[in-house]
C-alpha cells in the first residue's frame, strides 16, 4: 500500500505515473539532443518534456506541479528560450556571416554548424516547453483553484 | 514480405478498433477502444519502418506510446469531471489529494 496517497482506489496512477515520468523527460531529452542524427528537435522534445509535466499535474493535481515549476519561472523561461535563438543569430552576423548562418560560429565550419544548431534547438526547445506548461496550466487550473 | 502482411494486419485492427469506438455503448468502451487504437498505432509505425527500412521510426513509436497514456489520463479526468458535474455529489470525492 502506498502511504502517500490518501485514498486506496488512486494506487496505480500514481505509481505509473512514478515509473513513466523520468523515463518521458530521459526520452525529451535524447529527441532534443539527438535530433541532428534522428527524427527529433526542439520542437518535438519540447513537447514531450512538456507532456511529462503534464502527465505529473494530471495526477498529483495542478498545485503541486505548480510547486514544481512555478510560472513566475516559466514566464522568463520561455522568453529566454527565444532570447538564446536571437542571440545566436545576431552573434553570427557580428562574427562575419549572415544572420544565423552557422557556419562562422567555430573556426571548423562543421564544427559551427553543430554549435549552431545544438543552440537553436536549446532556445526552442525551452521556449516549447515552457509554453505547453503554461497553457496547460491556464487550462486546466482553472476550475482547480481550490484544490490543495 | 512479413512485414507487410504483419502492416496490414495491424491496419485491419485498427479499423475494427475504430469501429468499437464507434459503437461502444459507454464512455469507457470508446475510451478503451481508444486507447486500443493508439497501440496498434504504435505497432504499425514499427512495422512500418522496418518495411521502408528505416528504424527510425522507433523513436516516433516509443513517443507515441508515451503521448498516447497521457491522452488516455487526460480523456479520463475529463470524463471524471463531466460525470461529477452531472451527479453533483456523486464523484466529488475522486480528486486526487
Amino acid at each position: 500500500m502506498i502511504k502517500s496517497d490518501s485514498k486506496p482506489r488512486q494506487v496505480v496512477r500514481p505509481v505509473i505515473t512514478r515509473l513513466l515520468m523520468p523515463y518521458i523527460l530521459l526520452f525529451g531529452l535524447y529527441v532534443q539532443f539527438h535530433g541532428d542524427f534522428g527524427p527529433g528537435g526542439g520542437f518535438q522534445a519540447g513537447v514531450i518534456f512538456a507532456s511529462g509535466i503534464i502527465l505529473y499535474a494530471l495526477t498529483f493535481g495542478v498545485a503541486r506541479a505548480r510547486s514544481l515549476l512555478p510560472p513566475d519561472s516559466l514566464q522568463p523561461l520561455a522568453a529566454l528560450g527565444v532570447l538564446l535563438y536571437g542571440a545566436v543569430g545576431v552573434a553570427s552576423l557580428f562574427m562575419d556571416g549572415h544572420f544565423l548562418n552557422y557556419s562562422v560560429l567555430s573556426s571548423d565550419p562543421v564544427q559551427g554548424q553543430h554549435l549552431g544548431i545544438l543552440l537553436i534547438e536549446l532556445g526552442v526547445g525551452i521556449t516549447v516547453t515552457a509554453v505547453m506548461v503554461l497553457v496547460f496550466f491556464a487550462f486546466f487550473g482553472r476550475d482547480e483553484e481550490g484544490e490543495v | 514480405m512479413i512485414l507487410a502482411g504483419v502492416s496490414l494486419g495491424i491496419l485491419v485492427v485498427m479499423g475494427l478498433a475504430l469501429l468499437s469506438a464507434y459503437l461502444g455503448p459507454t464512455v469507457y468502451d470508446r475510451i478503451l477502444a481508444v486507447n486500443m487504437f493508439g497501440t496498434k498505432t504504435v505497432l504499425f509505425i514499427a512495422a512500418y519502418g522496418f518495411l521502408t527500412g528505416r528504424p527510425d521510426f522507433l523513436d516516433i513509436a516509443l513517443s507515441y506510446a508515451l503521448i498516447n497514456f497521457i491522452g488516455v489520463i487526460a480523456a479520463l479526468r475529463y470524463v471524471e469531471r463531466v460525470y461529477s458535474v452531472e451527479k453533483p455529489g456523486g464523484g466529488a470525492d475522486d480528486d486526487t489529494a
